[in-house]
C-alpha cells in the first residue's frame, strides 16, 4: 500500500501562468497514476495583481481534505510565496527562480526566509524558458519541469498532460511549452541533484488507474448532461461559470442549448418556464444571484414548478469575496423568499457527491414539484479529484414527474390536496388537464383563493409534500462509530472531508470521537440526527460562515447548547483546526 | 530588524563556532550563517568512520536543528555566495539577492583538488569531502574488495583506516603534493610508509600515475609507473583548495587562501577569515601559516568571532600534533617550517 502523501504548493502573482502550472501538475499525477485533491486560490481581478496559489495534495489513496501543511512550495513570485512559508513543514522543500531579472533586496527573495531544515532548491525558470522558447512566458512549464525531475515524475506524464492543454492552441505553442518544460527537466537532473536525498520521489509509488481528474463543476454539468438537460439559462459568476463554460460546448452536441440571459432573474424565470414546459432545465449562480433569484424560487413553491438551482457558495455578503470560499448561504437556501416556501436543499460535500446530488436534483425537482437548491461552495466547485464517475444510466434521464390518470380528465384539479402533498402534475396543453397556473394563492384548480381555510390547508399541503421528500433523501451518514461518544462531530459540504480527517487522527490519539455527515439540509433527517445527538456527550458542528447556520437549523434537536466552530478566513477548514477544538472539548 | 548584521560564510567546523561564539559575545545581534552546499551542519573528521561503518549517518550531525533557531541563528543553506564587496558591506547571492552586513567571517573551508595530471581521471575517482560523498563511498565500498588511494593528507590516513576496517585490500600511492602546505622529506616519506606497511597497506611510494580506466569487467585498471593494478575503485585525497574563487574580484589579498593578519582580519574593517581558507600571517616567521584539522578550525573559528565582536585575540600556532590521529603517527616539524 503506498503511503505517498505530499501536498504542493505553486504561488506566484495573477500573470505568472500558476492556474495552469497547478492544472497540469495535477493532470500529469493524476496520469501517473496518483490521487488528487486540489485547490486554487486567485484574485477575484482578472490579471494585474493579486496572489494566486494552487494547493495539490497528490496521494497514493484517496484523500479526504486538503492537508494542513505543504511539503513543496514551487514559487513564481518570491514576494507573493512568502505569506506561504509559514504553513510549509519544516522540512519541505522550496523550488525558486534563482535568476531573477533584477538584483533583490534580502527580504524580496524567499531564500532569505526558508527554514533551518527546509530544503532550497533554485533553477533559472525564466532563462530556462526564454533559452527554449524565446519568451519569458514559458518560466511556469521550466518550474515544472524541474520539480519533475527533481521528484522522479516521469516526463512523459507532464508531456501528455502539456499535449491535452495546448494541443487545440496550435503546433507552435505545443511546442514552446513542451521544450520549456524540457528545459526545466534536464536542468534538474543535471543540477538539483545534491540535496534531494531525502525528498519523497512521485515514481513508481501508485500504479495505472481508470479513474480521472475532475472538478466539482464539471461533475455538476456532466451530471446535468446524463440527466439529460434540455436547457442552460444562467448568467455568469464566480465560482459557477465553468459549469455554463462547459456545457456550452457540450449541450449543443446533444440537441440542447444553453442561453446566457440578462441576469440571474431571467435565468430562473425560464428554467421554471423550460420544467413548467416539461423540459428539464438548470441554472447556477452563487450567493448574489441567489439572491435575486429569491422571489421566482418562492414562486416555484407556490405555483408547484420544478426546477434546480446551484449555489456555488463564496465569501459573502453581497459581492463578497467573489473567488474565496464559505458555506455561508444555507440560510438563504433554507428559508431565503417571502413567506412560508418551503424547498429541497442537498449539500454534496466531495466531487462524486456533486455528479449524484445533481442527478438525484433533477428527479426530486420533477417528484415533488419544486425549486431544488443545491449547495456547493467554491472549495468544491473548483477544486479537482481524480475519480471515476458512475457509468451513465438510462434510467438517469428518466421522467419522475406524477402524471394524473386518466380518470381526472375533465375534472382536473391540478392542486389537489393529497396525503403525500403531491397533486399529480400534467403538463401544459394535455387535452381535458387544463389548469391555471399562478403564484397567488389559489384553489385546488389554481383559481386565485384568499381564504383563510385554504391558505392553511395548502400551506399545509406544500409542507407535508416537502417533508415527505426524506424518503428520497439520503439519510445522515455516521462514520468511525462508537457507543458512547464524547464527542460527534456533525459537518456538511467539503468541510465534512476535513472533518473525518480530523476525527480520524483524533481517534488514533484515542478520543472517543465519532462523525456525522448531513447532505440533505431541508428537509433534514431530524430524527436520526436527533439519535446521533443524544448519544454524543457534546456536539461540534465546524462550519465556514460566522453564524453557525448548520448549528442553528439542527442545533434544537441536542439537549445542551451545541459546540460551533466557525471560520470565514475565504479558505477552507484546516484539519488541524478541527482536530484542535476536539482536543479542546475533550482533552 | 536587529541593526547590526553578521554574516558567516561557511558551515564547516569553523564557521559554526564562529556562528555559536559570536552568538554568546554579540547577544542582540542578527547573525547569518551562508552555506553553499545543501546539506546540515556535520563533523567532516568523522566522515571516515561513517564510511568505516562505526558510527551512524546521525552521528554526524553534531547539533540537533533546532539548535540555530534556539539562537537565533539564521542558516542559508544550499545558496551560493557569489561575490563579496568588503568596502559597502553587502555581499551578493547565486540568486541575485543582496545581503548587507556590518561583520563578515570567511569560513568557507577547501574543496578536494584534482591537480592538473590527474584530472583525465577524475570521473573515475572519489573524494570525499561531504556526507553525500561518504555515502557514495560507503555504496561503492559494499560492491569492491580493493582500493586505490592516491593522497598523503590526514584524511587519506583516515578513510584508509576505515577501509582496512572494511577488510578490504589497500593499496596507497603517496603524492607528495597531497599536502599542502607541508612538503613530504625523505624521512618522513619512509616512516609514513613503515606505518602504513605494518597495517598490511600495500605502499606504492612515488610512482606516477600513467592512467586510469574502467576494465571490462567494472573494475579499474591503474597503470602506475611500470606496474599494472587492479582495484575496484580509486580514492584521490589530493590536498583541498580554500574555495576562494567568489572572492576574485571582491579586492581581498589572497594566495592560495586569503591572506589575514595574526587577529585574522582581512585587512577590511570587521571582515575576518578563518579555518581552511585562511592563510594566517605569524609576526615571528614574517610569513602565513595554514591550519589544518578539526581542532585547528574550531578554535580559528572562535578567534575570529572573539574579533569580530570587539576582542584582540592572536590566533597561535598550535602546540599538538596535528598529524597524531588515531595511531597514524607521523611526527613532523611543519609548525616550524612556517
Amino acid at each position: 500500500m503506498s503511503i505517498t502523501d505530499i501536498t504542493v504548493e505553486i504561488c506566484g502573482m495573477s500573470g505568472d501562468g500558476t492556474i495552469a502550472a497547478g492544472g497540469l501538475l495535477n493532470d500529469a499525477l493524476a496520469e501517473a497514476g496518483f490521487s488528487i485533491l486540489a485547490f486554487d486560490s486567485y484574485p477575484a481581478e482578472i490579471r494585474g495583481f493579486g496572489r494566486c496559489i494552487t494547493r495539490s495534495r497528490i496521494t497514493g489513496t484517496e484523500a479526504l481534505a486538503l492537508s494542513d501543511r505543504t511539503d513543496v512550495l514551487i514559487s513564481l513570485d518570491d514576494k507573493q510565496s512568502l505569506s506561504r512559508i509559514p504553513i510549509l513543514r519544516e522540512n519541505g522543500a522550496v523550488l525558486f527562480d534563482n535568476h531573477p531579472p533584477a538584483f533583490v533586496p534580502e527580504g524580496e527573495s524567499i531564500a532569505a526566509h526558508v527554514g533551518t531544515e527546509m530544503h532550497l532548491f533554485g533553477a533559472p525558470f525564466g532563462d530556462l524558458a526564454s533559452g527554449a522558447s524565446g519568451s519569458l512566458r514559458g518560466r511556469n512549464l521550466a518550474a515544472l519541469g524541474a520539480f519533475a525531475s527533481l521528484f522522479g515524475v516521469p516526463a512523459e506524464s507532464f508531456h501528455q498532460a502539456i499535449q491535452r492543454k495546448f494541443e487545440s492552441k496550435g503546433e507552435a505553442i505545443l511546442d514552446a511549452n513542451l521544450k520549456c518544460f524540457d528545459a526545466g527537466f534536464e536542468y534538474g537532473l543535471k543540477d538539483l541533484d545534491d540535496g534531494s536525498d531525502g525528498l519523497p520521489k512521485l515514481v513508481g509509488q501508485a500504479g495505472p488507474t481508470e479513474a480521472s481528474l475532475l472538478s466539482g463543476n464539471v461533475a455538476i454539468a456532466r451530471a446535468a448532461l446524463d440527466a439529460g438537460i434540455s436547457l442552460y439559462f444562467g448568467y455568469p459568476i464566480t465560482p459557477a461559470t465553468p459549469i455554463m463554460e462547459y456545457l456550452a460546448k457540450e449541450l449543443p452536441k446533444t440537441g440542447g442549448k444553453v442561453v446566457q440571459m440578462e441576469d440571474e432573474i431571467a435565468s430562473i424565470g425560464a428554467v421554471l418556464g423550460s420544467f413548467y414546459a416539461g423540459k428539464r432545465a438548470m441554472t447556477a449562480t452563487s450567493g448574489p444571484g441567489l439572491a435575486l433569484m429569491t422571489e421566482l424560487i418562492t414562486h416555484g413553491v407556490m405555483a408547484e414548478i420544478p426546477a434546480v438551482i446551484l449555489d456555488a457558495q463564496r465569501g459573502g455578503p453581497a459581492t463578497g469575496l467573489p473567488t474565496k470560499t464559505e458555506q455561508s448561504d444555507l440560510h438563504a437556501a433554507v428559508y431565503g423568499g417571502p413567506g412560508d416556501s418551503p424547498r429541497i436543499v442537498l449539500a454534496p460535500s466531495n466531487v462524486l457527491e456533486c455528479y449524484q446530488f445533481t442527478l438525484k436534483s433533477f428527479q426530486l425537482a420533477e417528484k415533488y414539484q419544486t425549486p431544488v437548491i443545491l449547495l456547493t461552495s467554491f472549495y468544491l466547485d473548483n477544486r479537482v479529484e481524480t475519480l471515476r464517475l458512475p457509468s451513465r444510466n438510462e434510467r438517469d434521464t428518466e421522467d419522475w414527474n406524477v402524471y394524473p390518470d386518466e380518470g381526472s380528465k375533465g375534472n382536473y384539479r391540478r392542486f389537489k390536496i393529497t396525503e403525500s402533498g403531491i397533486s399529480p402534475r400534467a403538463l401544459p396543453g394535455a387535452e381535458g388537464f387544463v389548469f391555471t397556473t399562478t403564484g397567488l394563492e389559489h384553489s385546488e384548480k389554481g383559481i386565485p383563493d384568499y381564504g383563510a381555510d385554504n391558505h392553511m390547508q395548502m400551506s399545509d399541503k406544500r409542507h407535508r409534500k416537502i417533508a415527505g421528500a426524506l424518503r428520497d433523501l439520503a439519510p445522515p451518514q455516521e462514520f468511525l462509530k462508537s457507543e458512547k461518544p464524547a464527542l460527534g462531530v456533525i459537518s456538511w459540504g467539503p468541510t465534512f472531508g476535513t472533518t473525518l480527517e480530523a476525527v480520524e487522527k483524533a481517534r488514533e490519539q484515542g478520543f472517543n470521537v465519532t462523525a456525522l455527515k448531513i447532505t440533505s439540509l431541508f428537509p433534514y433527517h431530524a430524527e436520526a440526527i436527533g439519535r446521533f445527538m443524544q448519544r454524543c456527550k457534546d456536539i461540534l458542528i465546524p462550519e465556514l460562515n460566522f453564524q453557525g447556520q448548520l448549528a442553528d437549523l439542527i442545533g434544537h434537536l441536542h439537549r445542551k447548547e451545541v459546540i460551533r466552530l466557525n471560520q470565514v478566513t475565504g479558505s477552507p477548514m484546516g484539519v488541524g483546526t478541527i482536530l484542535d477544538k476536539i482536543r479542546s472539548i475533550i482533552g | 530588524m536587529k541593526e547590526e548584521h553578521f554574516i558567516i560564510i561557511g558551515m564547516g567546523p569553523s564557521g559554526t563556532q564562529a556562528a555559536f561564539t559570536l552568538r554568546k559575545q554579540a547577544p542582540d545581534a542578527r547573525i547569518t550563517v551562508m552555506s553553499k552546499d545543501a546539506e546540515r551542519a556535520f563533523t567532516p573528521h568523522m566522515l571516515p568512520d561513517y564510511i568505516a561503518g562505526k558510527i551512524s549517518e546521525e552521528d554526524l550531525y553534531p547539533y540537533d536543528p533546532s539548535t540555530w533557531d534556539e539562537l537565533d541563528i539564521h542558516v542559508r543553506r544550499g545558496q551560493r555566495v557569489t561575490d563579496v564587496n568588503p568596502a559597502n558591506g553587502y555581499l551578493l547571492l547565486d540568486h541575485r539577492e543582496v545581503l548587507r552586513f556590518a561583520g563578515l567571517i570567511l569560513a568557507v573551508g577547501g574543496r578536494p583538488q584534482i591537480p592538473e595530471p590527474f584530472l583525465p581521471y577524475q570521473n573515475l575517482m572519489f573524494t570525499l569531502k561531504t556526507v553525500q560523498d561518504a555515502k557514495r563511498w560507503t555504496r561503492k565500498l559494499r560492491e569492491v574488495d580493493s582500493v586505490l588511494v592516491i593522497g598523503g593528507d590526514l584524511t587519506s590516513l583516515a578513510v584508509t583506516k576505515a577501509i582496512l576496517h572494511l577488510e578490504k585490500r589497500v593499496f596507497f600511492l603517496i603524492n607528495k603534493d597531497a599536502f599542502w602546505p607541508l612538503r613530504y622529506d625523505k624521512e618522513l616519506m619512509e616512516e609514513f610508509s613503515n606505518r602504513l606497511s605494518e597495517r598490511g597497506v600495500e605502499v606504492i611510494p612515488s610512482g606516477r600515475l600513467k592512467s586510469l580506466f574502467r576494465e571490462v569487467n567494472g573494475k579499474i585498471g591503474c597503470q602506475i609507473d611500470n606496474r599494472s593494478l587492479q582495484v575496484g575503485m580509486v580514492g584521490a585525497f589530493l590536498g583541498l583548495a580554500p574555495d576562494i574563487r567568489f572572492l576574485t574580484r571582491s579586492g581581498f589579498s589572497m594566495d592560495r587562501g586569503i591572506l589575514v593578519d595574526e587577529y585574522l582580519n582581512t585587512g577590511f574593517e570587521g571582515i575576518y577569515a578563518t579555518g581552511d581558507c585562511a592563510q594566517v600571517y605569524h609576526p615571528e616567521l614574517r610569513d602565513y601559516w595554514v591550519s589544518i584539522g578539526y581542532e585547528n578550525a574550531v578554535t580559528l573559528g572562535r578567534i575570529a568571532a572573539f574579533n569580530l565582536a570587539g576582542c584582540r585575540v592572536q590566533a597561535k600556532v598550535s602546540g599538538e600534533s596535528i598529524f597524531k590521529v588515531r595511531e597514524v603517527n607521523v611526527n613532523t616539524s611543519w609548525w616550524a617550517e612556517f
